[in-house]
C-alpha cells in the first residue's frame, strides 16, 4: 500500500524486540495492524478484504459515491 | 558463520533474480543498548551479498542525526528499502535518485519477517506492490497522511 500511495507509510515491527511498543498498541496476537495509532486490525485476511476494511475505517469509500448512481 | 544456509542462500539468490531496479538498504544501528542490532547487520549483509541491484547502506543512529531525521528513524534496529533510479539524461553524481516509498522494518528480519524482507525488495525494486486493480483505485483515493504499524513475531 505504502507503494501505491505516497501518503501511505507502514512499518513493519517485530514486536518482541519493542516490548514497550507492544505493550503501548496492546499487542496481544499477531499479526496486528494499527493505523494512525488508533484503528486496529486483528489477524491476517485476504486482500479483497482486508485493504477495504482498512481504508473504510480510515474514512476511504469503497464505493463510487452513492448519490450519482 | 553464515546465518542463512547454503539452500537459502540459493533460495533468495533465485528470487533475488526479479529484481529490475536497484534497492538501496538503509540500515541503522548503533553499538550499545542494543541486544539485536549485530545479528541484523549480518542478515541484511548476507541478503544484500546475494544480488547485484543491492546496495546496503549503513548509519549510526546515535551519530548519524541528518539520516535519522531524512527517514524518520525512531527506534534500532531499523531499515529503510529504498528504490534507486536513474534518469536516462543524468549526468554526475545527480544522476541517480532515491525514491522511497516510506517502508521501514524494525527489529531482525527473521522467520516470517525474513519473507516480508525478500518480498518488500522486490516490490520496491518495481514499484509496483502486486495488489489488485480494485486495490489500487481505493488507495489512489488516500488523500492524508497514513501511519500503518504492523506487528509480527519471528515464528
Amino acid at each position: 500500500m505504502a507503494i501505491e500511495n505516497e501518503f501511505v507509510r507502514a512499518d513493519m515491527i517485530e514486536a518482541t524486540e519493542f516490548p514497550e511498543l507492544a505493550q503501548r498498541y496492546a499487542v496481544y496476537g499477531v499479526p496486528l495492524t494499527v493505523a494512525n495509532e488508533t484503528i486496529r486490525f486483528e489477524g491476517g485476511a485476504p486482500e479483497p478484504y482486508f485493504i477495504p476494511s482498512l481504508l473504510q475505517q480510515l474514512g476511504v469509500a469503497a464505493q463510487e459515491d452513492s448519490a450519482e448512481s | 558463520m553464515p546465518l542463512l544456509s547454503e539452500r537459502d542462500r540459493a533460495a533468495v539468490h533465485e528470487e533475488l533474480e526479479k529484481l529490475t531496479n536497484p534497492v538501496r538498504i538503509v540500515f541503522f544501528t548503533q553499538a550499545l543498548d542494543c541486544d539485536t542490532c549485530e545479528i541484523t547487520q549480518k542478515i541484511l549483509a548476507e541478503v544484500a551479498a546475494l544480488s547485484s541491484k543491492l546496495e546496503l547502506q549503513t548509519h549510526n543512529f546515535a551519530i548519524d542525526r541528518e539520516a535519522v531525521a531524512q527517514y524518520e528513524i525512531m527506534r534500532v534496529p531499523a531499515f529503510a528499502l529504498v528504490r534507486v533510479e536513474t534518469r536516462a539524461d543524468g549526468e554526475g553524481p545527480q544522476a541517480s535518485r532515491e525514491r522511497d516509498y516510506g517502508i521501514r522494518f524494525y527489529g531482525v528480519p527473521s522467520g516470517y519477517e525474513f519473507m516480508s524482507l525478500i518480498g518488500g525488495l522486490l516490490d520496491v525494486s518495481h514499484g509496483d506492490s502486486g495488489l489488485s486493480d480494485q486495490s489500487k483505485a481505493l488507495l489512489a483515493r488516500v488523500t492524508e497522511p497514513v501511519h500503518f504499524q504492523i506487528f509480527t513475531t519471528p515464528t
